[in-house]
């Protein structure tokens, strides 16, 4: 559906693409995650035809994406990072402007705008200005917004930013939703755990290349071990610790030891040292990685830094 | 204390980084003061008015009447008209019936006219016409405060001659000669000076009561000046050498009721509010702006909240935002210029109704003009507070310059030559001729040209400027 093509982007000396190529097959909920400065709007506003690739080319179902072209927009939505809303209009206002825009009138405006908003749960506050609302309310708007004229694929720009929990709940289902519905999502974030939540493809983008791109068990296959094990940083755990580093990689933060086994480990000689060391099993945690892990091993960095 | 000190420095720190605030400090009160400076007389001793076009017609062959005309190409604050340019270039004196349709075509707003008959033989006085169009009363008021000083400080050479021409008429010349003579025998015994001299003098009707150092515009001819100042001066005198405020009012009224002058308005005699519509075009526009330019701060709102994305995103060009915005400004400006236009009807009573399609014409290319400009701020600026700041500079500037307040003309030539070149100055020019002079949809087509041009040079400048920018993010 959305192909990318060696795009490139430079703002004067900064590339902030750098030959990205990437395909998005209708239906996915694709992920794109990295840290703050990678790249993300930057490819969210090509795609969103706000601004031209220096090099490359970026298709939707076979249509060149320009700045020039509005008509090819009409098949996509795009929720921002900011809210984008005229706060001193109400929210039923708000969606009409927006609704026509892409062209919808009459009774279908107000049959579209009637369902987003009950679908985003402000039926009850049509007529309120946006600026009484709360950031989770007004986030959920943004997102009706962008979906009156029922999109092909759908941008969100890290949406979620700024939105306290239920809000940010509330969101994702209602995106969920819509996915199994059949709509394309192209969903950029900072939060590893939603990407791992939502998405049903993830790239890493950082320094405006893609790192890697599958599914989160492709990803986390890219790890040299298959779990982590963690235990409290105590004195009688100290020399235990010590001896690790022969079966793995061992790092201490927050009073705890976090232990990444080499290829070819067996759980057994970790149990059995343990054992010798005094330390029975309920001390340790035993999980699959994460995607912070899988991106701290591609970058050599935390996704926040 | 310490903390306070840097708390202080931070304040100060933050002011000074802060170019608009700088700006809206130093800079607009400066740029103001100096315009005002220059109507209250602060920046020269010489104060008053420069360049207002005045045409003069001289129909007299009296050698005094050419006087009172280089007494007026003398006074500083008029720009005497004499020549008719006709459409092949080729020039003539002008003539009364020249004056009319010049002032229709606003190419003057006085006129003074120095007729035939300026010294009556059958009768004691003078007779003059001043022609004008009091568009702007404080000009008006200035503009005949001049001539008045101007002509009287030539009346009593003009008297004399008037009194000379009646007693030739009455007693013959001869007759009168031995008048003259005898008179000036009586003053040369009196108080010393040549008799031949002071009886060539009163035969020219020069009688040397011409109020003291009134006008400083003095006639070219020394003879047109008091009698010999060293030894005849007190001998010739008829007045007192320098006479008290009280009696030169004395004196003024008597030239009053002896100088005959028709005065005539040709432009806009029968406009029912005057005053009111006068001063309502200046402070519409000024305020048009105002609220026009507040538009830039809404460019950047937009901007900044992300809603300019989010527009773009949509089947929306670049192009269409920019001209929406564009027509929005002029739908605000034509309202807001009318309902401020039918408050002046309802409270002043203004003429609205008789004119209301040109003044509708004219208030829409005013309000493209303003809407430009707001554009124009938002292209040259980096955000709000600069936008604040440089629109505010601008439109203080403008109706100071345009004449919004007060007469262009109060100003120095070369701000009279830029307040020419603001939308300001002609919105009010466009105004007036609709509810001022009646003027027809014709007449009034190359001032709305005049400002339909400036709305597209600057749009395109601000759209060319806003697209280097990439203001859309």
């Amino acid at each position: 559906m959305l192909q990318l093509r060696s795009v490139t982007k430079r703002f004067g000396s900064l590339v902030a693409l750098d030959d990205v190529s990437l395909d998005i097959a209708r239906g996915e909920f694709f992920g794109l995650l990295g840290p703050n400065g990678a790249g993300k709007s930057t490819l969210m506003s090509l795609v969103a035809g706000l601004r031209l690739p220096d090099a490359g080319a970026l298709t939707l179902d076979g249509a060149v994406l320009t700045t020039h072209d509005p008509a090819a927009r009409v098949a996509l939505g795009l929720v921002p990072q900011s809210i984008a809303l005229y706060d001193d209009l109400s929210a039923e206002q708000n969606l009409r402007i927006f609704g026509e825009l892409y062209g919808l009138r009459g009774a279908t405006l107000r049959t579209r705008i009637g369902e987003a908003l009950a679908a985003v749960q402000l039926a009850d506050r049509r007529r309120n200005p946006v600026r009484t609302f709360s950031g989770g309310m007004q986030r959920r708007l943004t997102l009706a917004a962008s979906l009156l004229h029922r999109p092909k694929l759908l941008l969100c720009d890290e949406p979620t930013v700024g939105v306290d929990p239920q809000s940010r709940n509330a969101i994702f289902e209602y995106l969920g939703q819509l996915n199994r519905d059949g709509l394309t999502i192209l969903y950029s974030t900072h939060y590893m755990e939603e990407a791992a939540r939502l998405c049903s493809r993830i790239g890493i983008i950082d320094h405006g290349k893609i790192l890697a791109l599958g599914t989160l068990d492709e990803l986390l296959t890219r790890l040299p071990f298959a779990e982590e094990i963690t235990f409290a940083a105590t004195p009688a755990t100290t020399a235990f610790s010590e001896q690790l580093t022969a079966l793995g990689d061992i790092a201490g933060a927050n009073g705890a030891h976090r232990f990444r086994p080499r290829a070819g480990f067996r759980l057994s000689e970790f149990y059995a040292l343990a054992e010798r060391h005094g330390l029975p099993p309920r001390v340790f945690t035993q999980q699959r990685p994460t995607l912070e892990a899988v991106f701290l091993h591609l970058t050599g960095r935390n996704l926040r830094e | 204390m310490r903390i306070i000190l840097t708390l202080v420095k931070k304040d100060l720190a933050v002011f000074l980084r802060n170019r608009s605030a700088l700006v809206l400090t130093f800079v607009v009160p400066i740029a103001l003061i100096y315009i005002f400076g220059w109507v209250f007389g602060l920046n020269s001793k010489d104060v008053g008015p420069r360049g207002i076009v005045l045409a003069v017609v001289n129909e007299s062959d009296n050698p005094a009447a050419q006087e009172l005309v280089d007494a007026l190409k003398a006074e500083k604050s008029f720009h005497i008209l004499t020549k008719f340019v006709s459409p092949d270039k080729s020039e003539r004196p002008l003539a009364e019936a020249d004056l009319r349709p010049l002032m229709h075509d606003n190419q003057f707003r006085f006129a003074v006219v120095i007729p035939r008959d300026l010294i009556p033989t059958n009768s004691i006085g003078l007779h003059l016409k001043i022609l004008s169009n009091p568009l702007n009363e404080i000009e008006t008021r200035t503009v005949n405060g001049l001539l008045q000083k101007t002509i009287f400080s030539n009346v009593p050479q003009l008297l004399g001659q008037s009194l000379q021409s009646r007693a030739k008429e009455i007693l013959g010349s001869a007759s009168l000669d031995r008048f003259n003579g005898r008179l000036a025998d009586a003053i040369s015994n009196a108080f010393g000076g040549d008799p031949e001299k002071i009886r060539q003098r009163i035969a020219s009707g020069d009688f040397g009561f011409n109020p003291p150092d009134s006008s400083p515009a003095k006639p070219a001819n020394p003879a047109l000046r008091r009698l010999d100042s060293t030894a005849t001066a007190p001998a010739a005198s008829f007045a007192a050498p320098a006479p008290a405020a009280a009696e030169k009012k004395t004196v003024d009224d008597f030239f009053s009721s002896i100088v005959k002058i028709d005065t005539e308005q040709v432009i806009g005699k029968d406009v029912k509010a005057p005053e009111a519509t006068r001063i309502v075009g200046g402070w519409a526009i000024m305020f048009l702006l105002f609220a026009l330019s507040s538009g830039a701060a809404a460019f950047f709102d937009e901007q900044n909240t992300g809603i300019f994305q989010r527009l773009l995103a949509a089947p929306v060009r670049r192009s269409q935002l920019l001209w929406s915005r564009f027509l929005y400004g002029i739908l605000l400006g034509v309202v807001q210029l009318s309902v401020m236009f039918f408050a002046g009807s309802l409270m002043y009573g203004i003429d609205v109704a008789s004119h209301l399609g040109l003044l509708l014409v004219v208030c829409t290319a005013a309000a493209a003009a303003c809407t430009a400009f707001g554009m124009f701020v938002a292209a040259f600026t980096p955000n709000e507070q600069a936008a604040g700041s440089l629109s505010t500079f601008l439109v203080l500037t403008m109706s100071a310059t345009g004449g919004a307040w007060f007469p262009i003309s109060f100003m120095p030539p070369f701000i009279q030559t830029i307040g020419k070149c603001t939308l300001v100055y002609w919105s009010m020019e466009g105004f007036a001729q609709v509810l001022w002079a009646g003027n027809t949809f014709l007449e009034i087509l190359p001032t709305v040209g005049i400002l339909l041009a400036i709305a597209a040079g600057v749009m395109l400048i601000s759209v060319w400027r806003l697209n280097r920018r990439n203001i859309f993010g």
